[in-house]
């Protein structure tokens, strides 16, 4: 079923796209409802994944776009990291991952869906590039700026 | 190397696809520049914690959208009429042309034709017209000798009966 399969990639693009949980929720599902209701129009020709990637990249730019006046917010409860470290370590990894979030924010929201694609999500170069039918070049070379761009951003924290 | 060169191979050189000459020249860079090598140490300080950003579904909303999944398979397939909107676009356009080269001589040659395209639709009705009127008058003929005939047929029947009748008078009366 197509919600079992997708709906990771949906909701984790979904959720560091617009950094808060209340939204992903939101995304996730309209972007499935889009799915659905566009499904009969999916050439079976194409890669199913590259679809629905593409259809949610889509739907995240335009959601932004139509939101970012609003100043999405960050929830920092979303991130608390609870594993076997010593709580002043998860601490310090929750306070790490919440300013990577809220840095990621910062970038353009075409460079922002690709850095999740690949580093966050770890599909191929190439599985993007198809997938948002951009030149496999213009891929990397985007990625690469946007880490970089993050880079300077997180060290000024 | 400069540093912008350097940040352009910077991916290229992690993910180890840069040529030995590349290579060397870029490591050369790195040692001379403390820039750069910071930079490249927290490209890969935030590579290697990034999918840790990469979370579970919430369980409530998957079953929200296992939900919608079933919704959407019992719905009856939407008939989509968008197209209609532009059929009724296009046959509006076209009566107001026909009305404006009717009306006006700005193109008289479309003028002409439309006049005695015109002509010739008044001429039809008026033929069709009268070719329905004689089917109806042949009609009424028709019905008329038929009811004429019936009447005969009738007549001949109450004879019988007023015959039946008066044998019966003679013979009870």
């Amino acid at each position: 079923m197509l919600i079992d399969k997708y709906s990771r990639t949906v909701y984790n693009l979904a959720f560091n796209f617009c950094g808060c949980s209340d939204d992903a929720n939101d995304l996730t599902q309209d972007i499935f409802i889009k799915i659905y209701k566009n499904i009969d129009k999916f050439d079976e020709s194409f890669n199913i994944s590259s679809w629905i990637i593409r259809i949610s990249k889509n739907h995240c730019i335009d959601y932004w776009r139509k939101n970012k006046k609003n100043n999405f917010r960050i929830d920092l409860e979303d991130n608390l990291v609870r594993d076997e470290n010593s709580p002043e370590d998860n601490l310090i990894k929750s306070g790490d991952l919440n300013k990577l979030r809220e840095k990621i924010l910062k970038l353009k929201p075409e460079v922002r869906s690709l850095l999740i694609l690949r580093d966050i999500q770890n599909h191929s170069y190439k599985e993007i590039a198809d997938s948002l039918n951009i030149p496999l070049g213009t891929v990397k070379s985007k990625i690469n700026r946007a880490r970089i761009q993050l880079a300077k951003l997180y060290e000024d924290r | 190397m400069n540093c912008n060169k350097f940040e352009e191979l910077l991916s290229a050189y992690q993910d180890n696809s840069l040529s030995p000459d590349e290579k060397k020249t870029f490591t050369d860079h790195m040692k001379l520049c403390s820039d750069c090598e910071a930079i490249t140490e927290e490209v890969d300080h935030i590579k290697a914690i990034l999918p840790e950003l990469n979370r579970d579904v919430p369980f409530f909303l998957k079953n929200r959208l296992y939900l919608i999944g079933e919704s959407d398979e019992e719905q009856a397939p939407v008939r989509n009429y968008a197209y209609l909107k532009w059929v009724a676009a296009g046959i509006g356009t076209m009566v107001l042309f026909l009305n404006l080269f009717y009306f006006t001589n700005i193109f008289p040659a479309a003028n002409k034709t439309l006049h005695t395209a015109v002509a010739g639709v008044e001429n039809f009705v008026v033929e069709a017209e009268a070719f329905i009127g004689r089917i109806k008058e042949s009609n009424n003929l028709f019905i008329f000798k038929k009811t004429e005939v019936i009447t005969k047929a009738n007549k001949k029947k109450r004879d019988a009966k007023a015959k039946r009748k008066t044998i019966r008078g003679f013979k009870y009366g």
